[in-house]
């Protein structure tokens, strides 16, 4: 586990597409006035015949991205998270969703990372509303490494996925192996209780399992990059093992990674099960860092919450 | 196939009609009125135009159609069927559970629907992107579009046709059904949108023409693109209803669910047309 180095998830994201786009002629990539700052600059430059600029059209263009991917190109959509997962919502739905067709939807600045420029730029939502959707796959990438092996592993599924990555330089903690959709990871084992988080999350989560494990509390981690479709087995063991959940998000509360994780556990493994995140509302703005730990969600904060849900 | 004689399409449109009374006599009630207004640019489509082969109907190089105003999925139905993509003992099915002509076009259940339609103002943007990548594709194929004119307040569509003309996609054909008329009335009373206008200020080549009248279809299509680096437009001035005589142009024909005696009368109506074209 490394931790010397961070890296800005939209560079990895924007060379991990290019080196798709090289080894694949049918990926082709949309901007709604967003492929720069998507780290598409690379992938313009070297194939202007495979990107298509639309201005700020976010409806039109997965639509588009629809009809291209029926003439069997493999479209990457990359903008602000809500700006291509609430607002095209119906054009997700129907035109790749119900048409099951091979669009790739990134949503960029997930979550609040966009924290000072307000509820109309946070996505807390995105995980429930495409879960949703019949036949999509909907990835949080954890780490550099997961993002530059999820992009390869989400251009050779064949279907529509939603992919969330953030802005905040994240640090390297996963290994750089091969990404396999719908599975998840046992980043610590411990006993007494089955950390699960996604996305952003994951690292902190992980320093308060550390911080805990100072106290004598076992946490394991679990990394949930796959929200959906999620991986049953890990979870029910998990639960089954330590008898006890929280989740850790970057979304609301209810209808993300928690509320998933929750219904799994129902059906095959009831425990008590806390879910972080953030309420239903609408987050204030400010620092990133700031609103984080005002809702708790920092290593700190997750490590209390581990320790009361614990009863210690 | 060569080229059919305008009589020959005018046929094959009464024929079709036909096709959709007998889907509408299968599931009780059907959106007859649009289904009918557009059924000769549909019919003029499939057996005039479009590249196409009804025992491949994957085939590379194809041309596309969309019906983006998919509540009118009768008049695809009935062309398809008449041109051979499917058996004609399927019309039967309308309205059945599970049929594979359901309310609205489904490409995973009937061969030869190329996109789920339905919900308005989806058409054009899956349009315009299977005509960038036919053009990528580089064998010269197109996309034809059908949309309703009451669908065109849907703001998507402005999305679609800004981008259609910005990426100079000439191999882009859009008919608008203009039928006058939609659930609550007039669409001039309810929303004009003013097609012509509109789709030229967005650097459309804009054509208009009757949309009941094959020789007018045909003559529009044969000289697409109007404009190099173009889409093309063509508002078809339509009636809707078209061709069953009470219910031609009275907005409530819009979803028709017939009384027997309603029913019966249509019929008669079309076998008599049917007739009278017969080549």
């Amino acid at each position: 586990m490394s931790t010397s180095e961070t890296r800005d998830p939209r560079k990895e994201f924007g060379a991990a597409v290019f080196a798709a786009a090289q080894k694949n002629p049918a990926v082709v990539a949309l901007s709604a006035d967003s492929g720069g700052s998507s780290g598409l600059g690379e992938f313009q430059k070297t194939w202007p015949g495979r990107y298509f600029e639309f201005g700020i059209m976010e409806q039109g263009v997965v639509g588009v991205a629809s009809g291209l991917a029926t003439t069997g190109r493999i479209p990457v959509f990359c903008a602000i998270a809500p700006f291509v997962t609430s607002r095209p919502y119906e054009m997700v739905r129907n035109d790749c969703g119900y048409m099951r067709q091979n669009v790739k939807i990134v949503g960029r600045n997930g979550g609040i990372t966009y924290s000072d420029l307000g509820s109309t730029h946070h996505s807390l939502e995105d995980f429930a509303i495409m879960s949703m959707i019949p036949g999509m796959v909907v990835l949080c990438p954890q780490d550099p490494n997961e993002i530059r092996n999820a992009v390869a592993a989400m251009i050779e599924h064949t279907g529509p996925v939603y992919m969330r990555i953030g802005n905040e330089p994240l640090p390297v903690f996963t290994q750089d192996k091969p990404f396999v959709i719908g599975k998840g990871s046992l980043l610590r084992e411990g006993k007494d209780i089955s950390i699960i988080s996604t996305g952003t999350l994951t690292w902190p989560a992980l320093e308060a399992a550390r911080e805990l494990a100072a106290k004598g509390l076992s946490a394991e981690v679990i990394g949930m990059p796959t929200v959906c479709p999620l991986d049953e087995d890990l979870i029910t063991a998990s639960a089954r093992k330590t008898g006890r959940i929280i989740t850790i998000e970057e979304h609301y509360i209810p209808g993300g990674l928690g509320s998933a994780v929750a219904a799994v556990c129902a059906q095959n493994q009831p425990v008590p099960i806390k879910m972080l995140g953030l309420p239903k509302a609408y987050a204030g703005s400010g620092p990133y860092k700031d609103i984080m730990s005002y809702y708790g969600l920092d290593a700190a904060g997750i490590a209390k919450a581990v320790e009361g849900f614990c009863g210690k | 196939m060569g080229k059919p004689s305008i009589k020959e399409l005018e046929y094959t449109a009464a024929l079709c009609r036909r096709k959709v009374l007998r889907m509408i006599e299968a599931g009780h009630a059907g959106h007859m009125g649009g289904a009918m207004s557009c059924i000769d640019i549909v019919a003029a489509l499939y057996f005039y135009v479009m590249r196409i082969d009804p025992r491949n109907p994957k085939m590379p190089g194809r041309d596309r159609f969309i019906l983006s105003a998919g509540h009118k999925c009768m008049a695809q139905y009935a062309v398809l069927c008449q041109r051979g993509f499917f058996d004609e003992a399927v019309l039967d099915s309308y309205g059945s559970l599970n049929s594979k002509i359901p309310g609205h076009p489904d490409m995973y259940k009937l061969p030869g629907v190329e996109a789920n339609t339905g919900a308005l103002g989806h058409g054009l943007s899956i349009g315009l992107g299977m005509a960038l990548g036919l053009r990528m594709d580089g064998e010269g194929a197109r996309t034809f579009v059908v949309m309703g004119d009451g669908e065109l307040a849907e703001g998507s569509n402005w999305e679609a046709a800004a981008a259609a003309a910005q990426f100079k996609a000439d191999n882009l054909v859009v008919f608008v059904d203009c039928n006058g008329l939609q659930i609550s009335g007039k669409t001039v009373d309810i929303m004009n949108m003013n097609p012509v206008e509109r789709f030229a200020a967005f650097g459309w080549a804009v054509k208009e023409i009757d949309g009941n009248s094959m020789s007018q279809i045909t003559a529009a299509v044969d000289a697409v693109p109007f404009a190099p680096g173009k889409p093309s437009l063509i508002a078809a001035h339509t009636l809707k209803a078209r061709g069953i005589c009470f219910a031609e142009g009275i907005a409530k024909y819009h979803y028709w669910k017939p009384s027997a005696e309603e029913l019966n009368k249509a019929i008669a109506e079309l076998d008599k047309k049917i007739e009278e074209v017969q080549p």
